[in-house]
């Protein structure tokens, strides 16, 4: 009996031209030269380093969330294209494939389940990566490009969420998008509900919001556009940035951490790209196990007659579903995201801080770090209140309030200046008075020269509210809650917009310090039109209906 | 790091232009070059606007690519009858078919769509209280569709109403309005004095 | 953990996972069914094979035997493209499929591996499965492949299967002579309660009928977004809630019908009588109690009448029975009058044969007490029930004929009836305006039998 001999067997494989033409390299031995090999050898590899700072490999610093969005993406596609072959995107369809996945697919619920909670998972995962990249001053200069083109990615993961959204044609898809795409019918000239939209001409027959739907209400041509940019258009565009955003990472010498002469390297292969993989599998696995214990959920189909009551936007835009509360779809829809998005990207170029690149530093960046985390707070505080305090009818339902109960009708709500504002002539007055309060809270911070003290200044207004809402209780005109928004949400605007602001940008130049104003005064204004709306059952500050502008 | 080719490829080799047989003399005196039209950087000028033209127009047609021409959305448009055939006050008359109510005051026509806004019950017309009161949950709605009492979140809708040259009412179901102020006015109301 | 470690570990898990994932689907909950069916078919065949004395028949069964052991264990469904049915209830009752089963006859009495019942019928024979699919008849999820969404009582399918009697519900969709249906007797009996209690005095159908509250004619196509989810907890059966989970729902719309009829209206939609939560007091529903007056076979019979009330549903031509046209009374004077009370609904407020006017939400009535401020809400919304319809025989002896007439042409408005609480609700309902509606000689007839039945004639003549 010839015994197999299995090293040499393996040896005569790995050497002939067969295998050599296909895995170049023939046998790995455990060298530097060889290990620079695996590199540099293969396509996938080597837009990776050959070597790479051990600081930059630490979970702790990185989080890894980079990898395992571009993980999650990959199972997306992977997810995606294998749904493809079972659903066809019509209406009298698209429901019934969604039934037959579920029932009739071998691993068809498991696939469906894979890839919405691989969605959800991915946009948490892009927003970490983002907040990491932030902490640690990774988008400073000379990287200011590559974190434009990532928060391009993030609006993208957004909208790719958004457009899957509508696929299933059941009633949470229909109506998420009628609530999405009616905030695109109020974008301000390109849209027919938005402020100036109907004096350009822009009608329900070819505004923005038309050529987003393929018509003028969620149906059959919004399902196939939606399909179609979902499946194609999307993916192209985020590959194609995803390409720029890789080799920009590569070209900036990889993970963010300032140079130390003489430091060690480490080689990638092994050390990188086992951290690469275990977050990849860590990450599968992760949703394998979510997929099997938990079904995606599916509502009854469609019905364009029957309006779901509450009807609530995705979970990521139900935040500024809820800024719909306080103002206008044209700011809350389309102003506010705008600003978010280019205030973002802006970032890098307002920033001149050159402190806490590629690392956490704290006490190093009180400005940067504070009001950004303050931006992503609100965002998930917004989050939550749209997506578990508001009920039926969009009503305040605290989370033991069952959804059952009545709730008596909202008080009547007023609005401060404009032709139904309070008093006479009070767009006269409304319009000069906010344009000095905003133009005074822009400039007075750069403007006093002495460093205010924090405490003392903060105080001092604390006390000034106090005092105001203390004769307003004295006389019967204001309550405790009241009070409370009050000084909890003026206050809020107060500090992080004003005392904050003077204290560490007044000495920055003034085109940089009128760009962070303009973003830092726009998010106050969140919180001060929740305190107005909350506690003074005020609809508008300034209303100007003759051009459909409501502020 | 640059990627240096490490396998350049050779040189072609250099092939000595073949003699002809019989040298000719040194070949008769070219004219001399022509002076270019233009100069290179103007020759390159315009061929690369030229391609931005074309980028730009490209990019101009795939927006108006973008926009459907014809939509199979069913009309909601219908011919409600000539005006001058309706009473002051509500009318029932297209209740059944198209959901809507007929409303004519002394200045002129709006039609509401006959939907509570609560869950999409169809609302009764009270003429002696003046109101329509909704049979499912009790919501009750002022003539001009705005909510006393009941869950109704908001007022009712009114649809686009406009005089045709015939006299006659097109109402447009799929243009609504429903806040005060703007479903007043045109679209929403259409004006005929009453005589 | 090193990453040597945690390389094999990740591996192992994502291979277990694999095999969860995959088994949890293969192992899908039609399989044991379809499984068994296969089983018990055999083993019923063999048994007969051995006690054929017959050879040739003997191996016959032998042969089916195998055939059922060896056969595929697969999806299988019943697709009729004319009513767009997909449905895969073959799958698990395989006794109901031709294909398995080709006398679909066999002796097991237990679902779902018994045959259907009465496939020698008329009724079965006249709709063949394979052209009318299951879903047609029973309702719902025919998509579904696992028991309970099959059978539609999950949430978000809001077709469930019919229970009971409530079937012949689907009977009325394609039948337009069901009122003589052999087959269809209790949907029948439905129309004729419906028609004999009054129900269409308040609720026409596909506008036959008063306008009082809604129509009818379309009520199986009712999203449930439209019913509030406040009322459905209010509604009892046998004193017990309805359940409402993921799993498992009994929230749907038969239930929701027969409650109007098993459960006091008013009690399940009491809406806000004394302005709580309004700016006004709203009354509850003004529908009338028919607790004491309907069996609960009498409301099944209803609800399946009303269960096949659909516009959504799209009958193709071929498939659709007509009904024959509705033949005019003969009788008059008197007897017609009284024909005449009961074809419009008149009973559905005023009772059945006029005898005592229903519940009229804090309108005046027998029993009551005068309101007093220092009243508490709960005696006075006892006080507001007893509110009731004028019960006509006290009533017409008032009016001339004339009087009488005219009185049914213009009707009464709400505002006219004297509340027991002037700062109460508004009683719902309403004597509508008949002009029109009621033609001139049935008005006659009507005022006629009406003024026969006063209790004393205090017309002044």
């Amino acid at each position: 009996m010839p015994t197999l001999d299995l090293e040499k067997i393996k040896k005569e494989v790995i050497d002939s031209q067969l295998w050599r033409s296909v895995f170049r390299g023939g046998v790995w031995k455990d060298t530097p030269r060889d290990r620079a090999g695996h590199i540099i050898g293969n396509v996938w590899l080597h837009l990776h380093p050959v070597k790479v700072r051990p600081r930059a490999l630490k979970w702790a610093y990185t989080w890894g969330m980079g990898g395992i969005s571009f993980a999650l993406y990959l199972l997306l596609t992977l997810t995606g294209v294998a749904l493809m072959f079972y659903y066809r995107p019509t209406i009298g369809l698209a429901y019934r494939d969604i039934k037959d996945l579920e029932f009739a697919v071998t691993l068809g619920m498991f696939l469906r389940n894979a890839h919405r909670w691989a969605a959800q998972a991915m946009v948490v995962a892009v927003i970490a990566h983002m907040v990491r990249v932030f902490l640690t001053g990774a988008y400073k200069k000379p990287r200011e490009f590559n974190w434009g083109i990532g928060v391009l990615l993030l609006t993208l993961t957004l909208f790719l969420s958004f457009t899957g959204y509508l696929l299933p044609w059941d009633q949470l898809a229909i109506w998420a998008v009628t609530v999405g795409t009616n905030m695109a019918g109020a974008t301000p000239v390109l849209g027919n509900e938005g402020p100036l939209g109907a004096l350009v001409g822009m009608r329900i027959n070819n505004d923005v919001r038309f050529t987003l739907l393929g018509g003028t209400m969620v149906g059959e041509n919004t399902l196939l556009r939606f399909y179609v940019m979902h499946c194609v258009a999307v993916p192209l565009v985020v590959g194609i940035l995803l390409i720029l955003h890789f080799w920009r990472i590569r070209k900036d010498s990889f993970s963010a951490a300032p140079y130390e002469a003489n430091e060690a390297k480490v080689d990638v292969w092994p050390h990188l790209v086992k951290r690469e993989y275990i977050a990849a599998a860590g990450t599968t696995l992760f949703i394998m196990i979510w997929s099997i214990l938990q079904n995606a959920p599916l509502e009854a189909i469609a019905n364009p007659n029957v309006t779901t009551n509450p009807s609530k936007a995705p979970w990521y835009f139900v935040g500024l579903q809820e800024l719909l509360v306080y103002f206008d779809p044209w700011i809350a829809g389309v102003v506010m995201p705008g600003l978010i998005v280019v205030g973002l990207i802006a970032i890098p170029y307002i920033d001149t801080n050159p402190k806490g690149v590629g690392y956490y530093a704290w006490k190093e960046r009180p400005f940067a770090n504070t009001l950004f985390m303050l931006g992503v707070v609100m965002w998930f505080a917004l989050i939550y209140i749209g997506y578990a305090l508001r009920g039926p009818n969009y009503a305040w339902y605290w989370p033991w309030e069952s959804w059952y109960m009545n709730k008596p009708a909202p008080p009547a709500t007023w609005s401060v200046f404009g032709p139904k504002g309070v008093g006479a002539y009070s767009m006269l007055i409304g319009i000069p008075l906010m344009g000095a309060i905003t133009a005074a809270w822009m400039l007075l911070p750069k403007l006093i020269q002495k460093e205010l003290d924090g405490k003392k200044t903060m105080g001092a207004f604390l006390g000034l509210l106090a005092l105001w809402a203390g004769v307003g209780m004295a006389m019967g005109k204001m309550d405790l809650v009241q009070s409370g928004y009050l000084l909890s949400l003026v206050g809020a605007s107060f500090y992080y917009g004003f005392v904050l602001p003077q204290r560490h940008i007044r000495t920055l130049d003034w085109p940089r310090y009128l760009v962070t104003m303009v973003l830092v005064v726009s998010t106050m204004s969140v919180l001060l039109k929740m305190c107005a709306n909350l506690a003074f059952n005020i609809k508008y500050v300034l209303t100007i209906p003759a051009i459909s502008m409501n502020i | 790091m640059s990627e240096t080719n490490p396998n350049p490829a050779p040189e072609p080799a250099k092939v000595p232009a073949p003699v002809p047989a019989a040298a000719a003399p040194a070949p008769v005196a070219a004219k001399p070059a022509p002076k270019p039209d233009m100069s290179r950087g103007d020759f390159l000028w315009a061929g690369w606007s030229m391609l931005a033209a074309f980028f730009a127009a490209s990019a101009a047609a795939g927006a108006r690519f973008m926009f459907p021409n014809v939509i199979y959305e069913p009309s909601q448009k219908f011919n409600a009858g000539a005006a001058a055939t309706y009473d002051l006050g509500v009318s029932t008359k297209w209740l059944n078919e198209q959901r809507v109510w007929i409303v004519r005051t002394p200045s002129g026509f709006y039609a509401m769509w006959a939907r509570c806004t609560h869950l999409g019950c169809t609302p009764n017309w009270w003429g002696d209280q003046n109101r329509f009161k909704c049979p499912c949950h009790g919501s009750n709605y002022t003539l001009d569709g705005d909510v006393i009492a009941g869950p109704a979140p908001m007022p009712l809708w009114r649809a686009k109403v406009e005089l045709a040259a015939t006299g006659d009412l097109i109402v447009d179901k799929a243009i609504l309005e429903n806040k005060p102020g703007k479903r007043e006015n045109a679209p929403f109301f259409a004006n005929y004095a009453s005589a | 953990m090193s990453y040597r470690k945690a390389f094999i570990v990740s591996n192992a898990l994502l291979l277990a996972a694999f095999f969860w994932a995959f088994g949890k689907d293969f192992f899908a909950p039609w399989r044991p069914y379809q499984a068994k069916y296969y089983k018990m078919a055999a083993e019923s065949l063999d048994k007969k094979a051995a006690d054929e004395k017959d050879e040739k028949k003997a191996a016959l069964f032998k042969a089916e035997a195998r055939k059922m052991r060896g056969s595929p264990m697969e999806i299988k469904q019943i697709i009729s493209g004319d009513l767009g049915r997909f449905d895969r209830c073959v799958t698990c009752h395989v006794g109901m499929d031709e294909y398995t089963n080709p006398t679909l006859k066999n002796e097991f009495t237990e679902n779902p591996y018994k045959s259907h019942p009465k496939v020698d019928s008329a009724l079965v024979k006249a709709h063949p499965f394979t052209k009318f699919g299951c879903t047609s008849c029973h309702s719902g999820q025919g998509l579904a492949t696992s028991v309970e969404a099959a059978h539609g009582w999950v949430k978000h399918w809001e077709k469930p299967m019919l229970k009971g009697v409530h079937i012949q519900g689907s009977c009325v969709k394609c039948h337009g002579d069901f009122e003589t249906l052999k087959g269809a007797e209790v949907a029948a009996q439905g129309k004729k309660l419906f028609n004999k209690h009054g129900c269409q005095g308040c609720h026409a159908i596909n506008g036959w009928g008063g306008v009082v509250s809604v129509e009818l004619g379309d009520i199986a196509d009712k999203p449930f977004e439209r019913i509030a989810g406040y009322n459905f907890k209010k509604i009892r059966f046998d004193g017990k809630e309805l359940p409402n989970d993921h799993h498992h729902t009994e929230w749907n719309l038969q239930n929701w019908i027969l409650a109007h009829l098993i459960n006091d209206p008013a009690s399940v939609t009491p809406n806000d009588p004394f302005a709580h939560y309004n700016a006004e007091p709203i009354p509850p529903s003004g529908m009338p109690d028919f607790t004491k007056e309907l069996t609960r076979a009498d409301a099944d019979a209803i609800t399946a009448y009303l269960s096949g009330q659909t516009k959504e549903e799209v009958i193709p031509y071929r498939y659709h029975v007509a009904g024959k046209a509705p033949v005019e009374s003969s009788l008059t004077g008197a007897a017609h009058g009284k024909y005449v009370y009961t074809k419009y609904g008149c009973q559905g407020c005023h009772g059945l044969d006029a005898k005592q006017g229903r519940r009229r939400f804090n309108a005046a009535g027998e029993g009551q007490v005068e309101y007093d401020e220092k009243m508490p809400e709960a005696e006075q919304l006892a006080q507001m029930n007893l509110g009731a319809e004028p019960t006509l025989p006290k009533l017409v002896g008032t009016y001339t004929h004339d009087e009488l007439v005219h009185k049914l042409e213009v009707g009464v408005a709400a505002t006219e009836a004297k509340k027991w609480k002037d700062a109460g609700p508004m009683p719902m309902v309403y004597m509508p305006a008949w002009k029109g509606k009621i033609s001139k000689r049935e008005l006659n007839d009507l005022a006629i039998w009406l003024r026969s039945i006063a209790e004393k004639d205090e017309s002044g003549f």
